[in-house]
């Protein structure tokens, strides 16, 4: 081996001397030694095989083709360096179907050139789940094992209280779940104090920091809520008073799985677990359910919606007291005062209005009887009768003159029939009747008037006194 | 089963549930107009008392953050925290 040449293509002990490899055999006096490319490459190979050989590696699956040969070539990266890779159809691999872009994973395989393109590479012989599968895995193995202990239980769930007035807060100052947290607080109970124990959620170490400040904020509570005032380690600032929390809300707002990892990591399980102050976990979406979560004595949607939930109580109290002033408002006694006030008026009229009423038909009552008094009065009967009297002497008046026109008529008719009969109508026609002038006997045979007789004749007009000659 | 849920009793006079639910009842009571004006005129009283009761413990404030850490001497200390509202 030479110890004269360092350089970067120096090896050192990865390229051992051996017989037949370039580096043992260059010659001190620099003697020219010309490779073939095919050679060159089959010694690359060599190396590549016989040092690096069969290995685990891991990385991001990308530029995945599968052929219809049944090989499926990819290129397996991170953030700075890419291998390719294949997989033929003649490996049998666990997971092949979970070969997908972006997918993280562990491949086992060997390291060795293709020399048609003197392209190193990885011939994958085994495929096994990195990041989202291997976290679903590790979850539901958590899930599983803390489930069985118990941490679960329904039973254990403690109630919320229903105004707290100062809550535990773990999350990160610069989250989006504290600016979601603090939106609703302020719309629905400002008047709540929050504690902030900080702690990163994501990344490695997040978990721990976590249950650190879980821990934290129940040593807080625990030294606070102590009997003896003495004993208080706490350092308040001027205007916080020493009351306890009432609960710890433990939230991060939405990400990958991989983001939301701390939360399904067992240090925060038993802290949250362990915790004597309840607990609300609130991590992610709707969607994302943490092994945080199934601890936690309440589970909330979202950073926002487990603000809802705490806030609940005072929110909807104040709504009441509202509701409560207003129909309190409502039944006022002064509105009473004026409501009775009113009714008295009311029964005041209603009185009056009584009385009236009696005096009213006692009035009426007196005037029909005075009405009827008048109407049997004897003077009303006597004039009544002399009415009758008057009407029927009318009558009879009517009757006798109508009696007398009658007869009067009847007189008439017989005067015009004796007139008739009579001798008027003779003595108009010429002739006339002589009477004996002293008795006035009519004369109807003149052998009985003799000499010297006095006759009375009797003409149509006037009479004749005369004398008989013979 | 919480032994933190009956702190809020602990903080001075009528718990605040309790103050609720009895103005509740008194609310209710003055509502049936049943009451003589007497005995309601003492409702109204204590109704108002009760609603002071409540709004105080409801009382509108400054949401206050605080920050809680441990010094390397193991000591909590609380400090206010601003955060900017968006």
């Amino acid at each position: 081996m030479s110890k004269t040449s360092k350089s970067q293509w120096d090896f050192g002990e990865l390229f051992p001397p051996s017989p037949g490899s370039f580096g043992a055999t260059s010659p001190p006096e620099q003697a020219r030694r010309v490779l073939s490319v095919s050679e060159l490459t089959e010694q690359v190979r060599a190396l590549l095989e016989k040092h690096i050989g069969s290995i685990w590696v891991t990385g991001e699956v990308t530029n995945l083709r599968a052929q219809s040969s049944g090989h499926i070539y990819f290129t397996l990266k991170d953030s700075a360096a890419q291998l390719n890779c294949v997989l033929f159809s003649r490996e049998k691999v666990t997971h092949r179907e979970l070969l997908a872009d972006g997918q993280k994973v562990l491949l086992q395989g060997d390291v060795t050139v293709y020399e048609a393109r003197g392209q190193y590479q990885l011939i994958v012989r085994a495929v096994e789940l990195q990041g989202v599968g291997a976290l679903q895995i590790a979850f539901e193995k958590l899930k599983q094992k803390l489930a069985l202990e118990g941490l679960f239980a329904p039973e254990r769930k403690r109630p919320l209280p229903k105004y707290p007035q100062r809550i535990g807060l773990v999350t990160s100052p610069t989250g989006a779940a504290i600016r979601d947290v603090l939106h609703v607080v302020r719309r629905r109970n400002p008047g709540l104090e929050i504690i902030l124990a900080p702690c990163r959620v994501q990344g490695d170490g997040a978990a721990e920091e976590i249950a650190e400040a879980i821990r934290l904020l129940n040593e807080f509570q625990s030294t606070v809520h102590s009997p003896q005032p003495a004993t208080r380690t706490v350092v308040a600032t001027a205007d916080s008073g020493l009351w306890p929390l009432d609960l710890i809300l433990v939230t991060r707002g939405g990400g990958s799985l991989e983001d939301l990892w701390a939360f399904n990591e067992e240090v925060v399980a038993r802290a949250i677990f362990e915790s004597a102050l309840p607990v609300v976990s609130a991590v992610g979406h709707e969607i994302d359910f943490t092994i945080a979560d199934f601890v936690a004595d309440v589970r909330a949607a979202t950073p926002s919606a487990a603000a809802e939930i705490i806030t609940e109580g005072v929110f909807a109290s104040r709504q009441l007291v509202e509701s409560l002033v207003r129909r309190m408002a409502q039944a006022h006694p002064r509105r009473r005062l004026d409501e009775l006030h009113q009714r008295l008026d009311d029964l005041q009229t209603d009185l009056l209005r009584c009385g009236k009423q009696g005096i009213r038909d006692q009035f009426i009552t007196c005037n029909n009887l005075a009405s009827r008094l008048r109407q049997v009065r004897p003077k009303q009967l006597l004039q009544q009768r002399r009415e009758l009297l008057k009407v029927t002497e009318h009558r009879l008046r009517e009757l006798a003159h109508v009696r007398l026109k009658d007869l009067k008529n009847h007189l008439a008719v017989a005067e015009s029939r004796l007139q008739l009969l009579g001798p008027e109508q003779v003595l108009s026609r010429g002739y006339s009747i002589t009477m004996d002038a002293a008795s006035g006997k009519v004369l109807r045979y003149a052998a009985t008037v003799k000499a010297g007789q006095k006759l009375k004749t009797r003409l149509k007009s006037g009479e004749i006194l005369s004398r008989a000659e013979k | 089963m919480s032994k933190t849920a009956k702190a809020d009793s602990t903080k001075g006079g009528l718990p605040f549930e309790d103050a609720l639910k009895k103005l509740e009842g008194v609310v209710e009571a003055m509502e049936s107009g049943e009451l003589p004006l007497e005995t309601l005129l003492a409702k109204y009283e204590e109704g108002a008392r009760l609603v002071k009761i409540c709004q105080d413990k409801l009382a509108e404030a400054e949401l206050k953050i605080q920050l809680l850490e441990k010094t390397a001497a193991g000591e909590m200390k609380l400090k206010p925290l601003d955060l900017a509202e968006e």
